[in-house]
């Protein structure tokens, strides 16, 4: 919501004074804590070392089950997992489809989420609700069951083919294609980036768009120079989780992409899985941790530089 | 017949239908180039609706709006040569003082020394120069409607709106506040029409105030003559304070009857003994109010509120009161 | 409002279209064929419509044993995250603790990292802990799926009940707790009953973690569609996804209003 008052008045129940040590409140987030620092927390760290060759205590079982598991040869571990999987052309392709196919659907996924946004903000339609509406349907359906509909829908018998044979054309089946995983990826993103963006438009008053009418300005104006700036924050949390989210899928490029090269969500699961390799598998679960935490370092950078500018801080 | 010089606004046969209901019935008005003229009237009497499509935001269904003599009637916002100060100033939080006001020269694409000149010389004219770059949350709320004044003014329009410019500031920055409005509007002349449901707001400022009813205009006059001359009862008890009696006056005193009498307060006397034509009654209340006193006093069948700064009589006293001056309507209207 | 001429709104109404296309196509072209003996490609029509293949579903063991295991695991993976969670989302939403904000950030950023990868790390401590294949084990991965929605929704929910609400109940008389009882917890309660819808789903719908760390022994209504797919028919697979959507379809509907007028999104705000 923007707000023109320049103190932060905060309504509600939390009293308005600075953070201090709280005994009680520690307590009671201690449950929730606990439970995602064992189980969280603690196997991305046994994990990492686990990359790096630590074999022991509780890496050992997994070290007996695995192949080519490469035990450290220095006290800090050692890199020979990290090697195999870097000089690994199956990695090397996975990773390449892996961002072209994130950076793709997220902008597109952008892309839509503004455009009705927009819409449905500057023109109080019929039409600007229903997209809306069908654009978070998807949030209502389970992943394992939209991957599976999608296969279908774009498959060999599916609709699209059985729709252009009824024209004599052979339409392509795109099922097993980097655009299917694409097309699978924005229809599970769009609920999401659709309700942040929007919202983030609904929450400019009127009399912001109306003053910038009043001043002149075009309808172009106003989306890029009122409207899409004022909503910067919303755009950049949708594209970071849609773009988190998307780097590291598994049930989507499961169902509706090619067997290689593949997602590196796929990928990780075969490694661990059916290849048996679990330490390659954890190098390339913590090579997808990094990009993820690169998208999340852009985010809070863009926060601060935000807040910086609107002078909050 | 007008020529284009004299026109400032001229509005005729308005109208506005929205939910089903008439918010605006065959409105006409006309404002002088230069003039500062008033929309003034409760909530819900079509001021607002008035304004908005003066300024552009809402389409008008049948009427004519003609702005220094050029028929802007079906021009959007954009197009028009009006610049409205928002309610609430309306500036962009994400932009300085000095981009808000930048905004719409650039729109119409002027050179970068210009916008810098033009720009300054706005904030220079509402005293905000050294607050250019601040952002709208780094300042108060007095500066902020400055610096949406500067950005309607930097526009040149040919009439200029303002909606309750005064509502959001406390009392005392009110008249300061107030006083600049009109000494800058006198300085550059620019036809301005101000939206207001204070009547010490319109009273003070405008050349001619619009009393408005359901709608309608009751009275487009002088604030003089609105609180002197009331056209209509509605008027009458709008401005000012009114005793309001329903009879007829007959040697000064009240009789029963069809008509309505409305008295001003300062045209009452009280005095301790019986005057010819006067009323007797009972004080009930002595109001001190800063330079002079209300006085209620309870008659057979109504109160007289007057107002009086010498003889003032105590809580309970008898007195007389007479009545110096009334006004009289018949079905609403003012007769002689 | 001004009108949109002709050409306009020819291309909304097919944006719309698409739109349609795209979102609906693939559910209802699923859906359709829960109900159908047979469809071949190239028709846009089935051979012929049957109830028979929801008997063959109902009947069939290793997925009755799968819609027992979601049906049994997912409400104790809900009231044992309202426990776990619900204190903690109640101290970060009236209390203004020290380490508050990086508590409610790391729970955001262990809920936003790529899930497999999690998974990968967490079936590797399974090995040590025996707990893979085992219904603990795959508690827990559902549990920690549910943690951000029941810490940061209700604890937004909390927050945003007004002080000078439970001050007058105070001031009339109430004590503590019935003030928590009456004012409080009831002005919460939609966000945490969209914290509870969320949570529910959350744990229903798990598929990629229940996979990695129960299957062969354990099958989840999810987890089974994997390999639903490949060994059943279409039909099968699709009288299947009817079931495994319907707890979502009914619980998001019933708490949509909620959901879009704002408890989800305001849920996610830090304040």
């Amino acid at each position: 919501m923007i707000s023109l008052r320049s103190k932060n008045k905060e309504e509600g129940s939390r009293a308005v004074t600075r953070a201090r040590p709280s005994f009680l409140g520690l307590a009671l987030s201690l449950p929730p804590l606990l439970l995602v620092l064992i189980f969280v927390g603690l196997p991305i760290f046994i994990g990492f070392t686990f990359s790096l060759g630590f074999t022991k205590g509780p890496n050992r079982i997994i070290s007996i089950i695995g192949q080519q598991i490469h035990v450290k040869n220095h006290w800090w571990g050692t890199f020979a997992a990290y090697s195999d999987v870097f000089h690994d052309s199956r990695f090397l392709g996975d990773l390449g489809l892996t961002l072209f196919v994130t950076v793709l659907s997220t902008v597109l996924v952008i892309l839509m989420g503004l455009a009705i946004s927009i819409y449905q903000r500057l023109i109080r339609s019929k039409q600007a609700s229903v997209l809306v509406t069908l654009a978070i349907i998807p949030l209502f359906v389970p992943v394992v069951i939209s991957a599976w509909a999608i296969h279908t829908f774009y498959g060999g018998d599916g609709f699209l083919r059985s729709f252009f044979a009824q024209f004599g054309i052979s339409f392509p089946t795109l099922t097993s294609t980097a655009s299917a995983i694409v097309i699978g990826s924005i229809w599970t993103s769009l609920p999401f980036a659709i309700l942040m963006i929007s919202s983030g438009m609904q929450g400019i008053p009127d009399a912001l768009i109306d003053a910038a009418k009043d001043c002149g300005a075009p309808v172009a104006r106003i989306i890029g120079h009122i409207l899409i700036p004022l909503a910067k924050t919303p755009i950049i949390i949708a594209a970071s989780f849609t773009a988190i989210g998307i780097l590291g899928s598994f049930t989507i490029p499961l169902f509706l992409g090619p067997n290689q090269p593949t997602m590196l969500g796929v990928e990780i699961s075969n490694f661990f899985g059916s290849y048996n390799r679990p330490q390659q598998s954890l190098v390339m679960a913590f090579i997808v941790f990094l990009a993820a935490s690169g998208i999340a370092i852009l985010y809070v950078w863009s926060n601060i530089k935000s807040a910086k500018e609107s002078g909050r801080i | 017949m007008n020529t284009k010089d004299d026109m400032g606004l001229e509005l005729r046969g308005l109208n506005k239908i929205l939910g089903g209901r008439v918010i605006i019935d065959d409105l006409d008005l006309s404002v002088a180039k230069g003039e500062m003229v008033s929309l003034l009237g409760p909530s819900g009497c079509g001021k607002t609706t008035t304004l908005r499509m003066i300024a552009g935001f809402l389409p008008v269904d049948s009427g004519q709006i003609m702005v220094a003599g050029r028929d802007v009637t079906a021009l959007g916002p954009d197009k028009r040569p009006s610049a409205m100060v928002f309610q609430n100033y309306a500036l962009w939080p994400h932009m300085t003082a000095s981009k808000n006001v930048a905004f719409p020269l650039k729109i119409k694409g002027l050179s970068k020394i210009e916008i810098k000149e033009k720009v300054e010389a706005a904030l220079e004219l509402v005293n905000l120069l050294h607050h250019k770059d601040s952002r709208p949350g780094q300042i108060s709320g007095g500066e902020q409607q400055r610096v949406a004044l500067a950005r309607a003014l930097v526009q040149e329009p040919d009439i200029l709106l303002l909606d309750e410019p005064l509502s959001n500031l406390d009392a005392k920055l009110r008249e300061k506040v107030r006083e600049d409005i009109r000494e800058l509007q006198r300085r550059l002349g620019i036809t301005t029409v101000i939206v207001t449901h204070d009547q010490e707001e319109a009273l003070s400022i405008s050349d001619r105030v619009a009393v408005m009813n359901s709608g309608r205009i009751e009275q487009f006059s002088t604030p003089q003559d609105l609180y002197r001359q009331p056209q209509t009862e509605y008027v009458a008890t709008f401005i000012g304070s009114l005793n309001r009696f329903e009879g007829n006056l007959q040697d000064g005193q009240i009789h029963g009857g069809t008509d309505v009498i409305g008295i001003r307060p300062e045209d009452l006397t009280i005095a301790n003994e019986p005057l010819e034509g006067s009323h007797p009654g009972i004080v009930e209340l002595v109001i001190p109010r800063g330079h002079f006193f209300e006085v209620v006093v309870r008659r057979q069948d109504g109160l007289f509120r007057a107002f009086t700064n010498e003889n003032v009589p105590t809580f309970g006293e008898h007195v007389h009161v007479k009545i110096k001056k009334a006004l009289r309507y018949q079905n609403g209207k003012l007769v002689a | 409002m001004r009108t949109i001429f002709r050409p306009a709104r020819l291309l909304l109404n097919l944006s719309v279209l698409l739109m349609a296309f795209f979102i609906l196509g693939p559910i209802l072209w699923l859906a359709a064929h829960a109900f159908v003996s047979g469809w071949q490609y190239p028709h846009l029509y089935p051979s012929g419509f049957t109830f028979t293949w929801w008997s063959k579903v109902f009947m069939d063991s290793a997925l009755k044993t799968a819609i027992k295991n979601s049906l049994i695991l997912s409400p104790i993976v809900v009231l044992l995250s309202m426990v776990i969670c619900l204190p903690a989302a109640y101290a970060a939403g009236r209390m203004n603790y020290w380490g508050r904000k990086v508590f409610m950030i790391g729970i955001f950023s262990a809920n936003s990292f790529p899930k497999i990868g999690l998974f990968a790390a967490i079936a590797t401590l399974y090995y040590t802990l025996n707990l893979m294949g085992t219904f603990v084990g795959v508690l827990i991965i559902q549990l920690l799926g549910t943690i951000i929605y029941m810490t940061w929704i209700p604890a937004a929910a909390f927050a945003s009940v007004p002080r000078n609400l439970e001050e007058a109940a105070r001031d009339a008389g109430a004590s503590k707790f019935r003030v928590f009882r009456t004012i409080t917890l009831r002005m919460a309660m939609p966000g945490i009953l969209v914290a509870i819808v969320m949570s529910f789903l959350a744990s229903f719908d798990e598929a990629q973690g229940s996979y990695l760390v129960g299957a062969p022994a354990i099958y989840t209504m999810p987890t089974e569609m994997y390999s639903l797919v490949q060994n059943y028919p279409i039909q099968v697979a699709a009288v299947f996804s009817i079931l495994l959507a319907l707890p979502s379809v009914l619980l998001l509907g019933l708490a949509r209003k909620h959901i879009m007028g704002g408890q989800l999104a305001d849920g996610f705000q830090l304040k």
